[in-house]
């Protein structure tokens, strides 16, 4: 009853024109960010954070997550018809996408991906809705043990899911937690690692940090290929509808793909990525013709579709019921909630309802949208990807710059932003990894409020987290997924990850 | 030297820094109340061994750096481009300032000098129309008023 208590208010808050506005502009933007290669969803976030200052908390909100579903949308189109993924969670759909497209069946390979995106993006809604007041209900009696717990494992599964060292992760999530550390101590009230810098007085700026890490760092690996011009190699034509026995065959993998994308999409770190690449393994191994795969099975792209989109809902899972985000761009969406005074937990349902129940049911009606919006639009979307990317880049830039600068007029957060995209692109040159490093960056702070009152709980005895049995449970989970990669070296992870042309960001 | 063992010395070096600053500036506290230095000093031990760990392993990555030659004469560019428009933007002004960053990068991307001083002035009308006038972003005005 609850739950459909909860839908009905949250129709009336998403039904509201000034919200069905900001969730039109949030997928709008989203498939763009999605179309044009070298700007992903953290980054593009990130830019658009500041504009979302002076409106309301939920239509924000609702603007924001409609970037991030929206992307995943997009990121297909550009798969399919140049080869290029728009997004990191479409790079398999290259594979079959592409070359159905070369046999001049683009057409069907688009239709397919947006029903199935359409199909997994409602059914890890339903499930969000079922699920999220469930588990907010077990997690309100997390104490601070629980929580740290629960904290470590998350970090931990950041990185186990990470594509190459997981030593190098685990490093990069260190190094998070300790830049989370910059600015004033919460329980002391000391200043630490401020060096007297102005800018550095209240912590690093989530907003300048991502836009270095994910916006700057990007341009400037991309400077790499700056005067290639992109051809599309086939635009769609004829008909967007698959035909009868295309929709027999993609029915199965999109409810596969839908499911497995939903539950992946809750681990931290798995996300979209992870669960598009298992997605295709999975068609690939169940498919009666796995030697067809890659050389334009529709399977192929239907099943890793639907995973990405599912993902991206159920990534929200963890956000909205413990306020621990499961990617960078739940990261800077747990940003933004703070930034409005809305603390992101278990809480948030009974102190917000009107936005936690907003943004849910406005990403049914914006999966809607993006059906409608993506399929006859093919054509402008197509013409935006023969921008090249000299004429490209200098905005990307402009649009971080003008973003860092207005999170609170100051130029130092640009030169915070500066220093992340040198430290953004040697990381990637160095084959680390940046995503574990924000999310340990916004739970760090967190994790040692957690630490620090669970052992004022426990007069100073670390077993306190073993003594609970929920808290137990987790730091075994953790311990696992360490020990487990030296016994078993991830092989299927890293075959996985060998299918991927070249390396993404977020 | 190897990718793992330069970055492995850098962070080790790091973390060395972070445990005495916790140790030494911050207070570590107690267990039972433990202090601000706390968590950095033990967050930068977790660091530095496995800073450890990356450079006692078999150093297996000496190939060299990913997937092309580093474009240093644009990197160069691009980072100094946006350096200096942090460094000019509160005096010079936002619309000045964006339209001769435009103009450089448009240059960088082997745009012609008419063509790119065209789009330059374009995009510095449109982002002023944006940001300015209908997000209503405060951005520096400079000496120009613009």
């Amino acid at each position: 009853m609850e739950i459909i208590q909860g839908v009905l208010n949250g129709f009336q808050v998403a039904i509201q024109p000034i919200n069905l506005l900001y969730c039109f502009i949030g997928v709008f933007i989203g498939t763009l960010v999605g179309v044009l290669p070298g700007l992903g969803p953290a980054a593009a976030i990130a830019l658009l954070l500041p504009s979302t200052y002076a409106l309301s908390p939920v239509s924000s909100i609702i603007m924001l997550a409609g970037i991030y579903y929206g992307a995943m949308y997009g990121g297909s189109t550009t798969s399919i018809l140049v080869n290029i993924p728009g997004e990191a969670a479409s790079v398999v759909t290259c594979l079959d996408g592409h070359a159905m497209a070369r046999q001049g069946r683009a057409g069907p390979a688009l239709g397919i991906a947006a029903f199935g995106s359409f199909f997994a993006g409602t059914l890890s809604i339903v499930f969000l809705t079922l699920l999220a007041p469930i588990l907010v209900k077990v997690t309100l009696s997390f104490g601070p043990p629980e929580y740290f717990s629960l904290m470590v494992l998350g970090t931990t599964l950041v990185t186990y899911f990470t594509q190459g060292s997981m030593v190098k992760a685990l490093m990069m999530a260190l190094v998070g937690v300790l830049l989370g550390s910059v600015g004033v101590d919460t329980i002391s009230g000391r200043y630490r690692f401020t060096f007297g810098i102005q800018t550095l007085m209240d912590g690093l700026g989530l907003v300048p940090v991502i836009m270095g890490l994910f916006g700057i760092s990007e341009v400037l690996l991309n400077l790499e290929q700056l005067v290639q011009e992109r051809t599309v190699y086939a635009a769609p034509t004829g008909g967007l509808l698959p035909n009868r026995e295309e929709w027999k065959r993609s029915a199965m993998p999109i409810l596969r793909g839908s499911l497995l994308g939903f539950f992946l999409g809750i681990l931290p770190g798995a996300g979209a990525i992870i669960a598009s690449l298992a997605s295709y393994a999975v068609e690939k191994r169940v498919s009666k013709y796995p030697e067809k795969f890659g050389s334009g099975a529709i399977e192929g792209v239907a099943g890793p579709e639907a995973a990405n989109n599912a993902a991206a809902g159920g990534a929200f899972i963890p956000l909205l019921t413990l306020g621990i985000p499961a990617n960078p761009v739940m990261a800077i969406l747990l940003g933004a909630l703070m930034i409005h005074g809305l603390q992101p937990g278990p809480l948030l349902v009974e102190r917000a309802p009107d936005l936690f129940w907003g943004t849910i049911v406005s990403m049914y009606i914006g999966n809607a949208m993006l059906l409608v919006l993506n399929l006859p639009l093919i054509g402008i979307w197509t013409r935006l990807l023969r921008v090249p990317y000299a004429r490209l880049f200098p905005f990307i830039l402009l649009f971080c710059l003008i973003g860092s600068y207005s999170v609170s007029n100051n130029v130092g957060d640009g030169v915070v932003m500066w220093i992340f995209g040198v430290l953004g692109y040697l990381l990637r040159k160095f084959e680390y990894e940046a995503a574990p490093l924000i999310l340990a960056m916004v739970i760090g702070p967190m994790m040692e409020e957690a630490l620090r009152q669970s052992l004022i709980l426990s007069a100073g005895s670390f077993t306190i987290f073993l003594e609970k049995p929920i808290s137990a449970g987790f730091i075994l989970a953790a311990a696992l997924l360490l020990v487990l990669p030296l016994l078993t070296r991830r092989k299927g992870l890293a075959k996985a990850w060998t299918t991927v042309p070249g390396k993404f960001s977020d | 030297m190897s990718r793992d063992l330069t970055s492995g010395l850098f962070w080790l070096a790091i973390a060395v820094l972070i445990c005495l600053e916790g140790f030494t500036h911050l207070k570590l506290g107690t267990l039972r109340a433990p202090g601000p230095g706390f968590f950095p000093f033990w967050g930068g031990l977790l660091l530095g061994t496995l800073s450890l760990i990356l450079l006692a392993r078999p150093l297996n990555s000496r190939e060299r750096f990913g997937s092309g030659a580093i474009p240093w004469p644009a990197l160069l560019v691009v980072l100094g481009a946006v350096l200096s428009y942090l460094l000019f933007l509160e005096t010079v002004g936002f619309a000045l300032v964006t339209f001769f960053f435009l103009l450089l990068l448009f240059r960088l991307g082997k745009t012609g000098w008419i063509k790119s001083c065209a789009w330059a002035v374009v995009a510095t009308a449109l982002a002023y129309a944006l940001f300015r006038l209908w997000l209503k972003v405060q951005l520096p005005r400079g000496f120009f008023g613009l």
